[in-house]
């Protein structure tokens, strides 16, 4: 038989012929998911079955929660395998967050306030079949603490001295003083299994996490089925869960989906059912499709623009004021998000929490008011160039901004633009993000716009304590006043009692504008309407992951 | 030829040092540090940072630094991922299997390319075809491998979805059988595959026809075609056979080419290979992973030198005595 060499273009023509093969073998298009389709069911009846797949942009890091770099997805797959003891539920839009029974079923107060006592669920077993005691709060609370283990939120265990065992079922948390925090604080981070884990020692953690996943025993109400570095976690059904009724689900695949196109066009094509926070840019094309239902809800971010006030520039704070009134929000937060999804932000505690003080609004755009108080403060432009200047130099700063964020970097230009007008003279530059906090911490710049979180301690001394330049008070910001109403308004035993003093304290930030607050926006998470109860919330995208279920009748 | 290996090896083992020492050093002058232990959470004390950065040894002087990481290399033990907790050797051979499944497809569609256009653009100096040939090739070779990914999902996802855009399998992949694995993984190979390859196959298509149009010139082939050889035997028996031991060189030099070209490649596809772990690692300043990863590629490109190294000098013994 003679060899006949191929030509280029039947060559081509081949290559392309198997690309057909390729797509006709499964039907074309993005491969379809959920291989186990859930029985039949009546629309509205939750029932039992499925598969529901997740597309996140990165994938866990780990499963042992005290040693794993913590990102939004490892916390969310480690919270449905390692519950806390008690689930801080979403309604802190009209009082101080409330918190329902998870692992505990109840807890009490010490007359002075300064015990905790938790109540754990008679019928709660580890995965093993091994009940969850006491000693396992315990021992939770001494990995968290040790300093070999260095959980990054050991923090929140500083003002606990001890944690008794007071029966296998009752665990008392005792406190060195009282505080707002105090619950929070010790319901901080899933209770881990004594008996399974206490056989490395706490020294050795940090080397061995995939001891962790071979040795993986679970309280909640997923296990871990397989865990592909890269490429996905499945989750199954713990059938040793303390509710017997959940999950619906048999499985949960969380896929790791880097790019964010890719996510959407496996969105739409069936191949992911949930996405936890999808871009405002895709809301219209996801709206579009009746297959897909987008769920909005208020972040607890806000993005300021950073002022440096080791500066002298910035030293000043009716010269942040001006800057602040030089800058268009409202103009920035339409042209930057669609349908109202953003507001301009007032205040570090947002507009969605209760303690926001409601009568604060943000400073309106006023560039001639602007213009007049860095008049006054010396600033004019003695040399006809356009840009202000005082003792020879010209009003003029970089302003930073991390690379992979549109909205940032479209804002800077913006401000740019706006402060132009004012006669300032702003370049921006935008640096990759580790850079950039790394300048932040070091105090090592001029201004840069930031974002940062608040949750529901509502401690904001960490963004603008005296003592936090290298935490959150990256512009070094130093009030004294300011100091002692955050300790006051967190040494009440109660967060509700300290309003008054929260007040105070967005007040006289407001008053001083160490930043300049931006805007506050909405995240937005998608997920298709075959799947049923999808409640994500500003706390957690698989807020309720055992309650979704799917709906075979769409 | 042993004390020409023996050299070569030597080299080699010198440049991999030069390399690693290089990158260390580079690595930890860069701005930012690695970010799973600045973990972005204001909240998060100043003492608790430093805690972390002494587990990690990050609190010792660079040279000291330096020191430790090379003792420990010298053992076989090449420290712990910053990202992950786990031992970096486990890291890297969990991502290893698929840059190695993917350079292999993207080294076959760039020679099975390289071979047929280039012989096909060689056979016919000057035509139309050798025209469209040429002028393809060189945009291939100059397109950013990124942008010919973005551009192939576009195309065989979107407006022609018969492909998936990333990924190495589907859901469900462990409940298929072995068939349907094996077609399964052949679809989330291809784009991949082809992006890798055929931005590779543009070089070789001009090699190739370069070499051959040279050959082609020669005097035996003249006297073969003389004899009355048919044009496609003096073209592919002929003619390639003695294009090939340069031909090989260029293979070698393409391997390198193509495990530099899955950063990109695995980025753009969610390919779960060494590339994408090496660009995480980059970002978020995973020192002893970016140094693994480095150090594995710079082994596979000296490997693939010093085979290029050998096969040419026992092709031509100029080489080895010189």
């Amino acid at each position: 038989m003679r060899f006949r060499p191929a030509r280029p273009f039947h060559a081509a023509l081949l290559v392309l012929a198997i690309l057909s093969v390729l797509a006709g073998c499964n039907g074309g298009g993005e491969e379809k998911g959920n291989p186990t389709p859930a029985p039949a069911a009546a629309t509205g009846e939750p029932q039992r079955g499925g598969t529901v797949v997740i597309g996140w942009s990165a994938g866990p890091t780990g499963i042992n929660e005290v040693i794993s770099h913590s990102t939004l997805v490892t916390t969310e797959v480690i919270r449905n395998t390692f519950p806390q003891l008690l689930e801080e539920m979403p309604d802190f839009e009209e009082h101080p967050p409330t918190f329902g029974p998870l692992l505990a079923r109840s807890y009490e107060w010490s007359p002075d306030r300064k015990a905790l006592t938790v109540h754990l669920r008679e019928n709660a077993v580890w995965s093993d079949g091994v009940p969850i005691t006491a000693d396992d709060v315990r021992f939770t609370w001494q990995a968290q603490k040790h300093p070999d283990v260095a959980w990054t939120e050991s923090y929140m265990k500083e003002h606990i001295t001890d944690v008794e065992v007071v029966s296998p079922k009752t665990a008392r948390f005792h406190f060195s003083h009282i505080y707002a925090k105090q619950l929070q604080d010790a319901n901080e981070g899933g209770i881990l299994p004594k008996h399974a884990w206490e056989k490395i020692p706490f020294s050795k953690w940090r080397e061995n996490a995939d001891w962790f996943v071979e040795n993986l025993v679970v309280s909640g109400p997923f296990t871990v089925a397989s865990w592909e570095p890269q490429q996905e976690v499945v989750l199954v059904r713990n059938p040793r869960f303390w509710d017997k009724s959940r999950p619906y689900l048999d499985k949960v695949v969380v896929r790791n989906i880097p790019d964010a196109a890719s996510l959407i066009t496996q969105l739409l094509s069936g191949a992911v059912d949930f996405a936890p926070q999808v871009q405002p840019a895709d809301i219209e094309r996801l709206q579009a499709d009746d297959q897909v239902r987008v769920i909005p809800f208020w972040h607890r971010l806000y993005v300021f623009v950073c002022w440096n006030l080791r500066d002298p520039m910035f030293a000043d704070a009716e010269v942040r004021r001006a800057l602040t009134l030089g800058i268009d929000r409202q103009t920035i937060v339409d042209t930057l998000f669609p349908q109202g999804m953003a507001r301009v932000a007032v205040s570090p505690i947002v507009q969605s929490v209760w303690a926001f003080d409601r009568s604060l609004g943000p400073l309106p755009y006023n560039p001639q008011e602007s213009r007049r108080i860095l008049e006054s403060k010396g600033w004019r432009d003695t040399d006809g160039d356009g840009v202000l200047d005082k003792g020879g130099k010209p009003f003029s700063f970089v302003l930073l901004s991390n690379a992979g964020n549109q909205q940032r970097n479209d804002a800077v230009v913006m401000i740019q633009q706006q402060l132009k007008q004012v006669g300032i003279r702003v370049e921006p530059r935008i640096v990759e993000f580790n850079s950039l906090v790394t300048d932040a911490q070091d105090g090592r710049f001029e201004a840069m716009v930031f974002g940062l979180g608040m949750d529901t301690s509502l401690d904001v001394s960490a963004n603008f304590g005296s003592n936090s330049e290298r935490e959150g008070n990256f512009g070094a910001y130093k009030n004294p006043e300011l100091d002692r109403l955050m300790a006051e308004a967190m040494a009440k035993p109660e967060i509700r009692q300290a309003k008054p003093l929260l007040d105070r304290i967005q007040q006289t930030i407001h008053r001083d504008q160490p930043i300049t607050f931006l805007w506050e926006s909405q995240r937005l998470s998608a997920v298709n309407r075959r799947v049923r109860d999808v409640r994500p919330n500003v706390l957690f995208s698989l807020y309720n992951l055992e309650d979704w279920w799917v709906d075979a009748a769409r | 030829m042993i004390r020409f290996i023996l050299r070569r090896i030597a080299a080699s083992l010198l440049l991999l040092y030069l390399v690693l020492t290089t990158t260390f050093f580079l690595l930890h002058l860069a701005p930012g540090s690695p970010a799973g232990l600045l973990v972005e959470d204001s909240r998060i004390p100043t003492e608790q940072r430093e805690q972390l950065r002494r587990i990690y040894g990050l609190d010792r002087p660079l040279p000291v630094q330096y020191a430790r990481w090379l003792a420990a290399v010298a053992r076989g033990n090449l420290g712990t991922s910053f990202s992950y907790q786990r031992p970096v050797t486990a890291v890297v051979l969990d991502a290893l299997p698929a840059t190695l499944l993917l350079a292999a497809a993207a080294l076959v569609v760039e020679q099975a390319v390289g071979l047929i256009f280039g012989i096909a653009a060689a056979r016919r100096p000057g035509s139309a075809t050798d025209h469209l040939i040429r002028i393809v090739s060189l945009l291939l070779y100059s397109q950013p491998s990124f942008w010919l990914g973005l551009m192939a999902i576009l195309l065989f996802s979107l407006v022609w979805p018969v492909l998936p855009a990333g990924q190495m399998r589907s859901t469900g992949f462990e409940d298929l059988g072995p068939a349907a694995r094996l077609l399964d993984l052949l679809r989330h190979l291809a784009l991949p595959a082809l992006v890798l390859g055929l931005a590779q196959a543009g070089a070789v298509v001009r090699f190739v026809r370069g070499s051959l149009l040279e050959i082609l010139g020669q005097e035996y082939i003249r006297a073969a075609r003389a004899k009355g050889i048919s044009e496609r035997r003096v073209v592919w028996i002929h003619a390639l056979r003695n294009a090939l031991p340069p031909l090989i060189q260029v293979l070698a030099l393409s391997a390198s080419l193509v495990l530099s070209g899955t950063l990109v490649t695995e980025v753009v596809f969610a390919w779960p290979g060494l590339g994408r772990l090496t660009f995480e690692a980059i970002l978020s300043r995973d020192y002893p992973l970016v140094l693994a990863t480095t150090g594995f590629a710079a082994v596979v490109v000296l490997l693939a030198n010093l085979a290029a190294d050998v096969l040419h000098a026992l092709s031509d013994p100029r080489v080895r005595d010189a």
